[in-house]
């Protein structure tokens, strides 16, 4: 494979270039997957049978420490990426390294914030709102999940293959997924929970 | 790129926590609905685009053009989802 | 033995266990078969794990004309089965279940993987590019479909079929009305098929752009290229919408939500709406690859340009966009109001119009042309008029008022086979007809294709034309009969007798490719039509790295005017050329899913639980592994290119 120089690594191929604008393509089906979880929240959002509605429920403590905890590892994951186009491989490592951490208190808090709806009678089965709730926090969640173990697999690669046109392309498609969960957390902190509690 | 502190990235960050602080008005203080509503929108779109444009360089490659296509047409259609079955499902059933 | 009893069909009858043993044969058969004739290592290396868009594409061709047979059998059934009235051939829940399959098995599993198939094969050789963008993926698409596929249709000989109609509706497919495990092979197995499909709609929209031939703008692009590029793009866009409903439909089913319940809040009109949010883009993106195939058959039958490419391309994309904004017009008479219905109405029938320019463009293109009446041609200029009834009674169920009146009836099972028997089977054999000695290096015989179209375009109208007077009459679709008072019966032997005629057709179809393979000349050349886009510039069978040098395009019908005003086409000398490597990782992923989707049928969470897992370690497997492709050298080029370039200066 022909390396272009004149670009960053990630681009430097003709498959890295592909990657990175098929990635893309991915995401705008992302925007639509969670669209449609949302279309479907909003419809069901007062359907809450016997079952409590949102206001009951939601706690602005562990949401706002799951919003903090997301927000910083987007940023961190973003010197991680500066850091790689500087060509310092062990900076980069330990700002994917930081964001990984973060990411994965973040799933602490998202499990205690499901263990706590359980606890107060929200649980998935109870009504059409908490279904739709947990579903649609639980996708983002799994996606979370996903890229806890896709990063540590990209550390594992850029450790022991260094810096090279092809780990480059991977950690800066893996940055492109990170900050776009951080963007759909945006719009679940502001559309499910904070205009829930309005 | 051959800036050693990243800029772009602590002001983006900076950013995004003013902009989380904005949106936490609507819990903290007494607003109306469609007050609230105004300022969610408003934070939520304005700190996805700065995810998008800052931290994600979406405008950085010679794809430009494909890459804000994709998201924009994306955005759209998303609407168009959500509101018509709002529109469908509640407002107008 | 209480473990093993959730298997039985819930409705046995001696058709269905006639249909076991048979399967049963065929499989031993089979595998008996490749062992006897040592086929098993060429079978792996050469189909199982290849990653070659062009034999990804064959494959698909196989597996569309299987499930072609399989949903054309359920077809006839159906119409025996309303052939007189008060029949016994069927019974109520069979007649349910067949029409389901037959809905499912068409859209889902025949005219996605045709269309499928042609664009494999076609796109990257008209935009002068080695493969796909992403060819391991490629491969992934193609077996997620097939083993989507495979699981739907071991369902009737284990746990029972679908029965809830192809749209699926909430209650009606809840666990309270279908109890038996039919509604989760569809959930699963179409999850499984439309992860494949976006996959592929992903991998469409990176080849086109990014891997056209220098030169190639936008603007362009051979006609097929464009309708792929935005029919993917819709695929993009639209089967998320498809992956969540149907994710939610098995939450409902399989974990007790109450998203689509009757009770507890839930709503079961919300699957009827996120269904046709996805429901409707899909009809475009069937119909959308077809105009394309008939935008080329046409222009090069009639030894004419395209008439409006502009236009044209205008059209598909605004088409693109409304595709996503009608989809409310699927169900006029669920109970939401005025306002809605007349936004709907008057989006549907705007996109009439944009149809309506391509349809124009076509007939202008073959004015004053040499019109050649080849069997691809034959399909293309039938076409017209039936697509155009199927049009023309799109707008009249388009009023919302006067839907209320058509809705359920035999008239929307009429209107929507007149659109989409022409839009895409029509298409599908045109495309299949027109690119086969591309694909095979001999020509498929005309005389026996003319009998064919006769069959199908005469066979179609018969079957098809009277529903539209039982549906105004009243006749009710999805009932297994009627009586002899309401007076269908005479038109419905009618529609029984077309059906038949369709299926000689279908068997003339099959007849042909027998026939051509034995008697059809293998010197052919590689350019049979005279034809005017980047494909035929190929040698003939294509070779694995499709162009030997590069084509560099200066007008839209670069092969045309290379041919005809000497217009240089390959420069530069030939290089070596990079190959991507075969894999067997994509068909044992698919496999796995297979499993994984069987157990989520049966609830059974352990091998439900180890399958989810081996998955994420197939993935596992991928990021970490080391593949760079081959080269093939330019020595090897130069020999298998040698007869090619005599061939190429024949023509000029």
């Amino acid at each position: 494979m022909k390396t272009d120089n004149s670009l960053p690594l990630e681009y430097g191929t003709e498959q890295n270039k592909l990657n990175i604008l098929g990635f893309w393509i991915f995401l705008g089906a992302e925007v639509m997957l969670f669209a449609t979880l949302f279309a479907t929240y909003f419809t069901l959002e007062h359907r809450t049978g016997s079952g409590p509605a949102g206001a009951e429920i939601f706690e602005i403590t562990p949401v706002l420490i799951e919003t903090i905890l997301l927000l910083t590892s987007s940023f961190t994951i973003g010197l991680g990426v500066h850091a790689m186009r500087l060509g310092r491989k062990n900076a980069m490592m330990t700002f994917f390294a930081v964001t990984l951490l973060l990411g994965l208190a973040f799933l602490g808090v998202e499990i205690y914030e499901f263990t706590h709806y359980v606890h107060v009678g929200a649980g998935l089965q109870v009504s059409a709102f908490t279904g739709i709730l947990l579903t649609t926090l639980g996708t983002h969640g799994a996606h979370v999940t996903v890229g806890l173990f896709w990063g540590l697999f990209i550390i594992m690669q850029v450790k022991k293959r260094g810096l090279t046109p092809e780990t480059a392309n991977k950690s800066f498609i893996f940055s492109l997924y990170w900050h776009f969960l951080d963007v759909v957390w945006i719009f679940i902190f502001s559309f499910i929970y904070l205009k829930g509690m309005m | 790129m051959s800036e050693l502190f990243p800029r772009k990235q602590v002001m983006g960050f900076v950013f995004s926590l003013v902009l989380t602080a904005a949106a936490l008005t609507v819990y903290f203080l007494d607003v109306s609905f469609a007050v609230g509503m105004t300022i969610l929108l408003a934070t939520a779109f304005i700190q996805a685009a700065v995810q998008l444009v800052g931290f994600m360089h979406a405008g950085e490659s010679e794809d430009k053009v494909a890459i804000y296509a994709n998201i924009y047409y994306g955005i759209a259609i998303a609407l168009v989802t959500i509101f018509g079955t709002l529109l469908i499902l509640v407002w107008d059933m | 033995m209480d473990y093993f009893d959730r298997f039985a069909i819930p409705h046995p009858s001696p058709a269905i266990y006639a249909s076991m043993v048979a399967i049963g044969l065929t499989v031993i058969a089979i595998l008996i078969g490749l062992t006897y004739f040592k086929k098993w290592s060429y079978l792996w290396r050469e189909w199982l794990t290849t990653v070659d868009h062009k034999r990804i594409g064959i494959m698909y061709i196989i597996a569309a004309l299987l499930m072609l047979f399989r949903g054309g059998v359920d077809a006839l059934m159906m119409r025996a089965q309303t052939a007189v009235p008060d029949n016994k051939l069927l019974d109520a829940q069979h007649y349910n279940e067949v029409f389901t399959t037959h809905g499912v098995v068409m859209i889902i599993f025949m005219a996605m993987p045709f269309i499928y198939a042609l664009m494999n094969f076609v796109v990257p050789l008209q935009i002068g590019a080695r493969d796909v963008a992403f060819p391991r993926l490629n491969a992934l698409s193609f077996w997620l479909f097939f083993m989507g596929a495979m699981l739907f249709n071991i369902s009737f000989v284990i746990g029972g079929s679908p029965d809830a109609g192809w749209t699926s509706y909430f209650p009606l497919a809840g666990n309270d009305f279908s109890q038996s495990v039919g509604t989760n092979y569809y959930l699963m197995s179409i999850q499984i098929a439309g992860i494949g499909t976006l996959i592929s709609g992903i991998n469409f929209v990176t080849t086109i752009f990014k891997m056209r031939a220098p030169g190639m703008k936008l603007m362009k692009m051979p006609m097929f290229t464009w309708t792929a590029l935005i029919t993917n793009a819709i695929v993009v866009f639209a089967f998320p919408v498809l992956t969540v409903t149907l994710l939610l439909g098995t939450m409902d089913r399989l974990f007790g939500t109450h998203i689509f319940s009757m009770t507890n809040g839930g709503m079961d009109m919300l699957w009827a709406n996120l269904f046709w949010v996805w429901g409707h883009p899909e009809v475009y993106i069937l119909i959308l690859p077809a105009f394309g195939i008939y935008s080329e058959i046409i222009s090069t039958f009639s030894r004419r340009n395209l008439y409006g490419y502009t236009s044209m391309v205008a059209s598909i994309v605004i088409i693109s966009f409304f595709s996503f904004l009608v989809w409310t017009h699927h169900f006029y008479t669920m109970g939401q109001g005025p306002l809605t219905n007349s936004i709907f109405s008057i989006t549907t029938m705007a996109i009439a119009i944009p149809t309506g320019i391509k349809i124009f463009n076509w007939l202008l293109t073959m004015r004053k042309g040499k019109i050649e009446f080849t069997v691809p041609m034959l399909y293309s200029v039938g076409f017209i008029p039936i697509f155009t009834i199927g049009g023309v009674t799109g707008v009249m169920l388009g009023m919302a008022s006067a839907d209320y009146q058509y809705h359920n009836t035999m008239f929307l099972v009429a209107h929507f086979h007149y659109t989409i028997i022409p839009g895409v089977v029509f298409a599908m054999l045109a495309g299949l007809t027109y690119w086969w000695p591309k694909m095979f290096g001999f020509m498929l015989n005309e005389r026996i294709g003319k009998w064919a179209f006769w069959f199908i375009a005469i066979g179609f109208n018969v079957t098809f034309f009277p529903m539209f007077f039982t549906g105004l009459d009243g006749q009710a679709r999805r009932m297994y009969t009627y009586s002899e008072a309401s007076g269908y019966g005479p038109l419905n032997m009618l529609s029984f007798v077309g059906a038949v005629g369709l299926a000689i057709g279908f068997a003339l179809i099959v007849y042909n490719v027998y026939y051509s393979t034995r008697h059809s000349s293998r010197n052919i050349g590689s350019d049979p039509w005279d034809a005017r886009t980047l494909e035929w510039a190929t040698q003939t069978p294509v070779q694995s790295y499709n162009f030997a040098r590069t084509p560099h395009v200066d007008s839209i019908e670069a092969f045309w005017d290379y041919k005809k005003k000497g217009q240089p086409l390959f420069k530069g000398s030939i290089e070596k050329i990079h190959m991507p490597n075969n894999s067997g990782v994509p068909f044992i992923m698919s496999c796995i899913f297979f499993v994984w989707g069987f157990s989520f049928i049966f609830s059974m969470w352990i091998p439900a639980i180890i399958t989810t897992i081996a998955i994420f370690a197939c993935m596992a497997h991928r990021s970490f592994e080391k593949d760079d492709g081959y080269y093939i050298p330019v020595e090897e080029i130069e020999a298998t290119e040698k007869d090619s370039e005599v061939l190429a200066d024949e023509n000029r």
